[in-house]
């Protein structure tokens, strides 16, 4: 009698441990957390991005958006609109902006240090292209200029 | 003939080269969004909108993408994306419009602007009151306006209902910079 009741018991928490696993903590997640864990699916030049998109915004957005990307590419400004900090990537055409990258809370600190033209990388969130492409969350990690 | 033809091109090239010069752009233009109800408050941020200003004349565009926005939970992003904004078919939200009397001389002003706003495939004229500062020679424009969900098309399922205001809050502020080609 007592065994059965135990194993009730236990079937009963594990009910509640996976319902609270699937659907109580995703009402819950906020994906505002850093990337830093999480591993980009491509690596790719800024300039490369920006003509990708600039030549076929369709198929670009298939490829990239939604996804996280590393994006390499040398610092054109960094600028504070609204209390965020964005970088923005050179660009060789001129018609176009660069990337825009949105800078995560946590990695605000790591951008009193760097200067224009410095060469970085970006891990972030493509939304896809207005007259630039949009990274947002990202995180970033200074290069070696060559 | 090919006088004529050539000065024609050229006055056409010059005429679009002086647009060029009474522009100013708007890259990282904010948007926001609110609706609040008994039930949960949800509010959403767009940093990265595009917004290019013709003052010479009058004219303004706005464009931003969908998935921008930033929400406080993933489910409410997800449900926004997937479910009422259905951004895969949608990506874009546009606003064209007319700022009525502007006067690009002054320093401080608030007028109308009458436009036509698209949002989930629906085009719709509005019109929205907005605050146009000058200083040094660049604007900054902000305001803001409500718009009904219903409008745009936007099913929500009736158990959710309750969570989503019937009226949206929609801010908006963008700073201006000369547009440089």
């Amino acid at each position: 009698m007592k065994k059965s009741e135990n194993l009730f018991l236990l079937i009963a928490f594990l009910l509640i441990a996976i319902c609270t696993y699937f659907y109580v903590f995703p009402l819950l997640k906020n994906s505002n957390e850093p990337l830093t864990k999480e591993v980009a699916e491509l690596t790719i030049d800024a300039n490369l991005l920006v003509k990708s998109f600039a030549i076929d915004e369709q198929k670009s957005n298939e490829l990239y958006a939604g996804k996280i990307i590393e994006v390499t590419g040398t610092i054109k400004e960094i600028t504070y609109y609204n209390n965020r900090t964005t970088i923005i990537l050179n660009h060789k055409n001129r018609n176009s902006f660069g990337v825009i990258c949105d800078l995560n809370h946590t990695e605000e600190k790591k951008s009193q240090f760097l200067k224009p033209n410095q060469k970085i990388r970006v891990k972030g969130i493509c939304k896809g292209y207005l007259k630039d492409v949009i990274l947002l969350n990202c995180s970033i990690e200074v290069l070696t200029n060559e | 003939m090919n006088k004529i033809l050539l000065f024609l091109l050229l006055s056409f090239f010059m005429a679009d080269l002086s647009s060029a010069q009474n522009q100013q752009i708007a890259r990282q233009g904010q948007v926001s969004f609110f609706s609040y109800t008994s039930v949960e408050n949800i509010e959403a941020n767009n940093n990265q909108v595009l917004s290019i200003i013709d003052y010479s004349k009058s004219k303004i565009a706005v464009s931003m993408l969908m998935r921008a926005f930033v929400f406080k939970k993933d489910l409410m992003y997800e449900h926004f994306n997937e479910s009422y904004i259905e951004s895969d078919l949608y990506p874009k939200a546009n606003f064209e419009g007319i700022i009525i009397d502007f006067d690009e001389n002054l320093a401080s002003q608030t007028k109308i602007i009458k436009g036509q706003l698209s949002i989930h495939g629906v085009t719709k004229d509005i019109e929205i009151k907005t605050k146009i500062q000058k200083n040094k020679g660049n604007y900054t424009l902000d305001g803001e306006f409500d718009v009904l969900v219903k409008d745009f098309k936007i099913n929500i399922p009736p158990i959710l209902a309750s969570n989503i205001a019937k009226t949206i809050a929609i801010k908006f502020r963008f700073q201006y910079q000369p547009y440089e080609e």
